[in-house]
């Protein structure tokens, strides 16, 4: 027998947010509003140099300009970009600590219990290879583990703002150089406000030896969080990075509008996975993160790769399309993507491919599942150019929907102007099949069991695409999204 | 934006109309005026731009001698329009003429401007059980004029409960001037009822031609749609089906191959209202140098539409440079008992395909066209009035082969 829909809704209400804690800790928080003035005293809060501020301010005078995108399938009130609190960290971080001795002991904790190992000689003792941390805590950088050994492979890994003082040239010539500061409204605003994010820097030719990883939560009430990342990879130089994050629950919505910055040169490989786990908000829509975000991957070199993983189980509402443009001959761009919207979630995500170069080639795996009252649509453009000779692009979208009350939709576009170019796009929508959960069930396996088996089937795709401790953590979080949600 | 000249246009015509029509027409005009032509802004019409038609100046467009041979077919009936206005000679069901005034839901500028100037067009609507005794063959030319010149149309087809019908509609045009056409059809199918609807374009290089067919089907009614497109300067079509009760199913194909310098967009949208609806769409393009086609086709599955089949597939042979394809396959889905699936193609002839028929000793042109043949008939087979299927085969360029005997 089936579960019936009452009692799917019933095990829906389950449902629970693991990182929904608040840390009590002073923070020096910026009054709420936008304006020069802001943007002035950010920067000089960070040290910045001359041109970081005339950077910041034309983006900010570009944003005036703009209007707020209305074309994605998602509902919300309008945002009062004035009641937002742009700059906030930790009292105890006004100094940046030197070691992780240094650090407020209640920050660390904070990690401790998100599961976030920040001690070096933990990390080594465990049976798991090694990650790299950056963890950012509001609008700072709290900690950044074994940079030492990054550094002597070459590597740079560092918070955006310490590598604004420290390498002024690589950031002066990259930043904004994939997304443009006037690029769309909410990458115009976080060109403005930016507060932290990770910088990396592989030189020619170097493997990075660990995995990177930064870790962003939001603590602070009323405030934005606005990352900046941007990644460099050299000739033939590989890195896999990935990030994640979390916020309190809370009623209100709160703003987190991130621009990620990927750039790949001759035969060099960027792998960029993400776990999102912001607070979705609870059963009724009260409250979660606006997650509005603008990542771009440049595969300027020949023969770079670009590849999106990203597990999208959090926010109130998503709004992202991590994009490959692929310049260089010979050059891939892949995308794999999990979403779940449950309750009352709604997720507008995919992905770009535009195709420039000769010969490039692009994948894009978008797997939806949507529950209770979600709505979630996959969004994603593939464009080759006169000048991509041979140009090849497969999609898969598929999207399982549980329950009659929310909805999946599909937009891609697909725009070809070269008579060379092969591309294949299929999708499909159904639900969970009957007679799949009744071979379980007939076996002994409880139903959530097998709805859980069959969810994770429905993305192994996606899954086998993150790093192994990821691709675990991705699995249990997925089931904590959906505890009970299925049948 | 300007587009003054069409109120100056209205001013003159509107002497000719009745006190009761100018009112109406008068509003749509000012909605018109008030919405403009659709701009690239539309998400609708992305690919699509008529912003340059607002600078444009088109006068009403006169009745002209149109040569309509090739265009005859057999044991049908005939309803024929040149550039707007009837031809009773040409016609042999001049009685379904009539000026229709119907809303058009959800309308944009292009359908107020039909509104506002629209003339007289096809009003048939067949009462419980009937049953067209043959088919009806709607011929929509266009002829030169001296000026640059617009027609407006509006038709309405209404088949009454279990009712009966095949319709051609055909857009044709002669060659010379530089015409803008619009033409509105508004269709209803009684419980049970079943339309069979062949669209067939053929207008001139220098025709804007923009069409819309909005239908309702209630329960169990059936509506099989092929639409071939081959001409035309710039050619939108609108298809917009709403299975809104049980039962209805639609069966929806499409060919289209724009010659060099047109531009085709094939906008359909299938509204699935009610459960146990079924639709099928097959929509396939050869596109050559020079010339763009569009295809945006959305599945709506509305809440509680539970049990809804519905299959889509778009596929389009891009086979020269400076040519463009821009296809865009939707689903909203808000039902989760439901079967939905949709495919989208870009890409060449298969190169397997025709080293085995090189290796075979046959040429490589022979070998090409036959592939352009087989990729065009999966659509054209689905016609099932063989005159007209014969017919459209030989305006697309794949005449029946002939008959040479084999080698010994």
């Amino acid at each position: 027998m089936a579960t019936q829909p009452e009692d799917l809704r019933e095990l829906m209400r389950r449902r629970e947010y693991r990182a929904g804690f608040v840390t009590a800790i002073e923070s020096e928080t910026v009054p709420p509003g936008l304006s020069e003035d802001v943007i002035r005293l950010i920067s000089a809060n960070k040290r910045e140099p001359q041109w970081l501020l005339d950077f910041r301010l034309k983006a900010y005078r570009r944003w005036l300009t703009m209007e707020e995108p209305k074309w994605a399938h998602v509902h919300y009130p309008p945002i009062d970009f004035q009641a937002i609190s742009y700059f906030s960290r930790p009292k105890s971080l006004a100094q940046r600590p030197k070691s992780l001795d240094e650090v407020d002991p209640k920050l660390l904790e904070t990690y401790q219990k998100l599961g976030i190992p920040l001690k070096e000689q933990e990390m080594l003792a465990g049976v798991a290879s090694p990650v790299a941390v950056d963890v950012v805590f509001d609008s700072v950088s709290v900690a950044t583990t074994f940079k030492q050994k990054l550094a002597e492979a070459g590597v740079i890994f560092c918070p955006i703002s310490e590598a604004v003082q420290e390498y002024p040239e690589l950031v002066k010539k990259y930043l904004g150089s994939v997304v443009p500061f006037g690029d769309n409204f909410y990458a115009a605003l976080n060109s403005a406000v930016f507060t932290d994010g990770s910088f990396v820097y592989v030189p020619k030719g170097v493997r990075c030896p660990m995995e990177l990883s930064t870790y962003f939560r939001i603590n602070e009430r009323n405030t934005g969080q606005f990352e900046r990342t941007l990644i460099i990879a050299e000739d033939g130089a590989y890195v896999s990075y990935l990030e994640g994050c979390t916020a309190p629950q809370r009623d209100e919505n709160q703003l987190h509008a991130a621009v990620v910055e990927l750039v790949a040169l001759d035969d060099a490989q960027i792998k960029y996975s993400t776990v999102q786990n912001w607070y979705p908000g609870d059963e009724q829509g009260r409250g979660g993160i606006y997650n509005f975000v603008t990542k771009r991957g440049d595969c300027r070199g020949k023969r770079s790769r670009i590849s999106w993983t990203q597990v999208e189980t959090g926010s109130a509402i998503t709004w992202k399309y991590p994009s490959c443009i692929l310049r260089g001959d010979d050059s891939v761009g892949e995308f794999y993507s999990v979403a779940v919207t449950n309750n009352r979630q709604q997720a507008d995500t995919g992905t770009k491919m535009i195709h420039v170069g000769k010969n490039t080639r692009s994948t894009i795996v978008s797997k939806g599942i949507s529950a209770g009252y979600g709505q979630q649509s996959y969004r994603g453009l593939v464009r080759v150019l006169e000048t991509a000779e041979n140009a090849r692009n497969h999609t898969r979208c598929d999207s399982l929907l549980i329950g009659d009350r929310c909805g999946a939709h599909t937009f891609p576009y697909t725009e070809v102007r070269n008579p060379t170019a092969r591309l294949e796009h299929e999708a499909t929508t159904s639900k969970i099949a009957e007679d799949q959960l009744y071979y379980c069930r007939a076996r002994g396996i409880s139903e959530e069991e097998a709805v859980s088996m069959i969810v994770n089937g429905f993305c192994k795709e996606v899954f086998k695409e993150l790093p192994m401790e990821f691709a675990v953590e991705a699995g249990k979080l997925l089931a904590v999204s959906l505890e009970g949600a299925v049948g | 934006m300007s587009v003054a000249s069409y109120a100056q246009v209205f001013e003159r015509c509107a002497a000719a109309w009745p006190a009761a029509q100018r009112r109406a027409r008068r509003a749509k005009l000012e909605e018109f005026l008030r919405l403009g032509f659709p701009t690239r802004k539309l998400e609708d019409w992305r690919y699509t731009d008529l912003s340059a038609l607002a600078e444009r100046s088109f006068e009403p467009a006169r009745r002209t001698a149109v040569a309509l041979q090739d265009a005859l077919l057999p044991r049908s009936d005939r309803l024929v329009y040149v550039n707007g206005e009837l031809d009773r000679n040409a016609s042999t069901a001049d009685e379904l003429s009539a000026l229709v005034q119907t809303e058009t839901p959800g309308a944009t500028g292009v359908d107020a401007l039909n509104a506002a100037f629209a003339t007289p067009g096809l009003n048939l609507a067949l009462g419980p059980h009937a049953r067209l005794a043959r088919p009806l063959h709607l011929i929509l030319a266009g002829a030169a004029n001296p000026q640059a010149a617009m027609t407006h149309q509006r038709h309405r087809i209404h088949l009454g409960q279990a009712a009966e019908a095949v319709l051609l509609v055909e857009f044709r045009g002669a060659a010379g001037g530089d015409r803008l056409v619009t033409q509105t059809f508004d269709i209803r199918l009684a419980p049970g009822s079943r339309l069979r609807l062949y669209r067939l374009q053929d207008e001139a290089a220098g025709s804007q031609l923009i069409s819309r067919m909005d239908a309702r089907l209630a329960r169990d009614a059936r509506i099989d749609i092929v639409c071939l497109d081959r001409g035309c300067g710039l050619a939108r079509h609108d298809l917009n089906l709403e299975l809104a009760e049980p039962g209805a199913e639609v069966e929806l194909a499409g060919f289209y191959q724009p010659a060099a310098g047109a531009h085709l967009d094939n906008h359909t949208r299938i509204v699935h209202a009610a459960p146990h609806g079924r639709s099928r769409e097959l929509f396939k393009g050869i596109v050559g140098e020079k010339s763009r086609a569009v295809f945006n086709g959305k599945i709506v599955v509305s809440p509680g539409a539970q049990k809804t089949d519905s299959e889509q597939r778009v596929a389009n042979l891009l086979l020269a440079p400076r040519a463009e394809v821009d296809a865009k396959p939707e689903l909203e889905i808000y039902a989760d008992d439901v079967k939905c699936a949709h495919g989208a193609t870009v890409g060449q002839l298969d190169e397997t395909a025709l080293a085995y028929l090189r290796s075979r000793g046959i040429a490589d042109s022979d070998a090409r066209a036959l592939l352009r043949r087989a990729f065009a008939l999966e659509v054209l087979d689905r016609i099932a009035w063989p005159a007209l299927r014969d017919r459209a085969a030989l305006l697309l360029g794949y005449p029946p082969p002939a008959e040479t005997a084999l080698e010994p």
